[in-house]
């Protein structure tokens, strides 16, 4: 029974330093899996991410690099993510231009993506919202987008939004051969809006052959005025001419970020390989973008 | 009646002092003073009359033990101690359990978070973790060795039959408690392995409605979530330890009853001489069964903390999803045998089909087995508990163990699953859930890059050793109609879908492939691994990626 005793004694004292090497240990260990959770959610999002939401926001989120499922490169029909004005600064200054200055960045990119963005053509995502993702998924493809923010990204000076000439004749003169890139590649234009030389081809949009032709759709304007309002306003005028009869809206299915994604100079080289001229012909119309 | 402050007047503060210590000792231990106790623990013999019988009488822990045992049974044979260990952890699963409670709600929308709270967030929280869930299995393991020690001994013979089927009740509330608690952290490993289990209830051969309404029953809607989760927490916290404590009592009490049986050799054939113990063969609980019970409870705690700490992590997977099934879902080792079966075919004669396999396991295997169990020592009534006449039983005994074992092999995925053999090499070092070699890799060694198995990275040893374990699974998995050397020549044969390829290892393999690993930076702080396989096999092209991301601090090299 003494030897009992004994034994007992040195198991009872061993399992105490087991525990308490533990409990020493635990800060550590606890360091180690601070960040393992949120990590695997990153993670997890960015499965998601390239499985869902690449094909209109871009390899990079950056609305650059969008590919079809077959790996053709096509234009990128969403919203630069991988940016200052989305991740920059509490609040960002979009979460300011869209009136979520008191909420968080997470909660913005949460509700987005949950009930998407029906005007701008972004899905809806939430399975509490009629979509195919759970709020967890959500949440990880939140924290996914989230985790662009880096220092470098914040310190980087932003570059200025356009600020859109009310004139189309202020507008430079533009390069078609450039146009024709930015119409095919860049932007994704042709998806909608077909190839000019052959009427039919479009998809969803008014054929892109007829832009030239159309300076009588609204009242005293001129071809080069209806267009450049219609890329930088896509509800101000609803045309009658689409595939399958008047084109919905308003809002426009159009995607009406494009004034934020294009350059002044990429707008006259579209404008000139979609209208074949390089200077635009104006009767003084204002086109005023907000 | 005195008070104390009348004693410290009569004896003095020392005196009454002793006196009111040696009071509340002997109060305490219902009968015994503390020269008493010190006289125990320092093995003198008792008093007369013996003062260490008392509690046996008066306490409620000691009232159901039995105040003396026969010698023979208090040695690691015949007993192996597998019954006190199995009610040894039950309360350890108990107190485990209770902690983790705290840290645990019973809700899809947070149980997996919860779960890496408890890792990173709780003091002690992964130890105790582990603590519970490596109980869980030594629970079972030992509730079956109990089992089988019962079944070797014959001490289920009369007139312990009824003790043998309170322990066949345990044996299944056991297993159901730990398969219960297995739904609990919502993730892959949890939601498919329940799922799969609760999906046999529904094959019953009986009409539609009854499946359907078992199911809903089980899981609380027509596929688990919130509802089918709080119904197994339930089940898993309260119904079940409840009924388990209950039938440990109820067992307990009928060993008590009949006494611990000798071992087979100790007594004449057909007599039972367990409660007739002469005093020269008496030992005594206090102190020695005591002290000795004290001893396990140290050294078993010793292991399964140390053990806990240093040799075992609970695994957790992703989150739980019940629109991807992962590749290989495995039920745990102690139910394996049943998914082994379900892999057999049965045929009918009298149609000259099969048989559901699932049916035929769940309804007719495991409850034919179960009764057998139950009502084999009221049909097995051979008067001999010696070895030497049991050798029929004995040997179907052990005969059943070895059937077992091998039906557990079955039940693996090695027995009879193949995936196409792209996916088996991309299981092998980046499988969907569990311990991955590549993921383990430390973030330091990653770099963006196109990678070949076999590929020798100086100073990144991770990375080369996953590369050669993807050339190991490479080769086991490829042939060559191409004379390249890594590979075993092709042998083809015609199947539906046209020529196929096999070599000595597997019937489907990829002729002369190329498999690679790319590696993209996607973030600042995480890599995309992605695993190509391509063939050139006209008949039957081969250009598989399979992805998978990995974050800096995901912290897979720990956990």
């Amino acid at each position: 029974m003494q030897v009992k005793l004994v034994i007992t004694t040195i198991a009872f004292m061993l399992t105490m330093i087991v525990f308490g090497y533990a409990a020493l240990r635990e800060p550590a260990r606890m360091e180690l899996f601070e960040g393992a959770y949120e990590s695997r959610q990153v993670e997890f999002g960015a499965s998601i991410y390239y499985s869902n939401c690449a094909t209109c926001h871009g390899q990079e989120g950056k609305a650059e690099l969008c590919y079809d499922a077959e790996g053709e490169q096509i234009g990128c029909a969403g919203r630069s993510l991988h940016n200052a004005e989305l991740l920059c600064g509490e609040p960002s200054p979009r979460l300011v231009a869209m009136g979520w200055e008191n909420g968080t960045k997470a909660g913005f990119i949460n509700a987005t993506v949950n009930a998407g963005r029906a005007q701008n053509g972004m899905p809806l995502w939430g399975a509490d919202y009629g979509g195919p993702l759970e709020d967890y998924e959500v949440e990880n493809v939140t924290n996914f987008v989230l985790n662009w923010e880096t220092v470098e990204l914040c310190s980087e000076p932003t570059a200025p939004a356009p600020v859109w000439p009310d004139d189309v004749a202020d507008l430079p003169s533009g390069d078609a051969a450039n146009g024709e890139q930015l119409y095919q590649v860049t932007y994704g234009c042709a998806a909608c809006h077909g190839q000019i030389d052959q009427e039919g081809t479009n998809a969803v949009g008014p054929w892109a052959g007829a832009f030239k032709n159309r300076a009588d759709a609204q009242p005293g304007y001129t071809a080069a005025e209806y267009l450049y309002e219609s890329i930088l306003l896509p509800s101000a005028y609803i045309s009658p001419e689409c595939p399958t009869g008047p084109c919905a809206g308003p809002p426009s299915a159009m995607p009406n970020n494009f004034p934020l994604r294009m350059t002044i100079q990429e707008m006259s080289d579209m404008m000139a390989y979609l209208l074949e001229t390089s200077e635009f012909e104006s009767n003084g119309n204002a086109i005023v973008y907000p | 009646m005195a008070t104390f402050f009348d004693e410290v007047k009569e004896m003095g503060v020392k005196q009454a002092t002793i006196a009111k210590v040696d009071d509340v000792v002997e109060r305490v231990t219902a009968g015994m003073n503390i020269n008493d106790v010190r006289a125990m623990l320092r093995g003198d013999e008792p008093r007369r009359p013996n003062p260490r019988l008392r509690p046996h009488a008066d306490s409620f822990w000691l009232h159901i033990r039995p105040s003396f045992y026969h010698t023979e049974v208090t040695h690691i044979y015949p007993t192996f101690r597998l019954g006190w260990l199995s009610t040894f952890m039950f309360v350890w699963e108990t107190i485990t359990g209770i902690f983790l409670m705290v840290f645990y709600t019973p809700s899809p929308e947070v149980a997996y978070q919860d779960m890496w709270n408890i890792m990173s967030g709780v003091p002690l929280g992964q130890l105790m973790r582990d603590m519970h869930r490596i109980g869980a299995e030594v629970m079972v393991l030992v509730v079956a060795l109990h089992m089988l020690r019962t079944f070797v001994t014959g001490s289920y013979k009369k007139p312990r039959q009824f003790t043998w089927f309170t322990g066949m009740i345990l044996l299944v509330l056991t297993l159901v408690l730990s398969f219960s608690g297995y739904l609990l952290p919502w993730d892959q490993l949890a939601y498919w392995a329940v799922t799969v289990a609760v999906s046999a209830a529904e094959s019953q051969p009986g009409p539609e409605f009854l499946g359907r309404n078992i199911n809903l029953l089980l899981r609380g809607a027509p596929v688990i979530g919130a509802g089918g989760l709080l119904r197994f927490y339930l089940l898993h916290v309260l119904l079940l330890p409840l009924l388990a404590g209950i039938f440990i009592f109820v067992h307990y009490y009928k060993v008590v009853i009949h006494g611990h049986s000798l071992p087979p050799g100790r007594e004449a054939i057909g007599e039972d001489t367990a409660k007739r113990v002469p005093k020269a063969e008496r030992v005594y609980f206090l102190p020695d069964i005591m002290t000795s019970e004290v001893m396990w409870t140290a050294l078993t705690t010793l292991g399964l903390i140390g053990g806990s700490a240093f040799f075992f992590d609970a695994v957790i997977e992703s989150h739980a999803d019940p629109l991807i099934t992962p590749l290989h879902v495995v039920a745990p080792w102690y139910l394996s045998w049943s998914q082994g079966w379900l892999k057999w075919i049965f045929p009918n004669p009298f149609t000259g089909g099969e048989f559901d396999s699932k049916v035929v396991v769940a309804f007719g295997i495991i409850p034919i087995l179960a009764l057998a169990f139950t009502i084999m020592p009221y049909v097995e009534v051979g008067r001999s508990r010696r070895y030497a006449d049991r050798r029929v039983g004995l040997s179907v005994g052990m005969f059943f163990i070895a059937f077992m074992l091998v039906s557990n092999w079955m039940g693996s995925p090695e027995y009879k699953v193949q995936s196409s053999a792209e996916q088996e090499v991309a299981q092998h070092i980046l499988p969907q859930e569990g311990h991955s070699i590549l993921l383990e890799v430390p973030y330091e060694e990653l770099a963006a890059g196109t990678y070949l198995p076999n590929q020798v990275l100086p100073g990144r040893e991770h990375l080369t050793h996953a590369l050669a374990e993807f050339e190991v699974a490479l080769r086991e998995y490829s042939c060559t109609n191409e004379g390249d050397d890594r590979f075993e020549p092709c042998q083809p044969y015609q199947s539906d879908q046209g020529t196929r390829f096999s070599n000595s290892a597997h019937t489907e393999v990829l002729p002369d492939p190329y498999a690679a690993l790319v590696i993209t930076q996607v973030q600042h702080n995480v890599y995309e691994l992605e695993l190509v396989f391509k063939t050139d096999d006209p008949e039957n092209p081969v250009d598989f990626h399979f992805t998978k991301y990995r974050h800096e601090d995901a912290a897979y090299e720990v956990y």
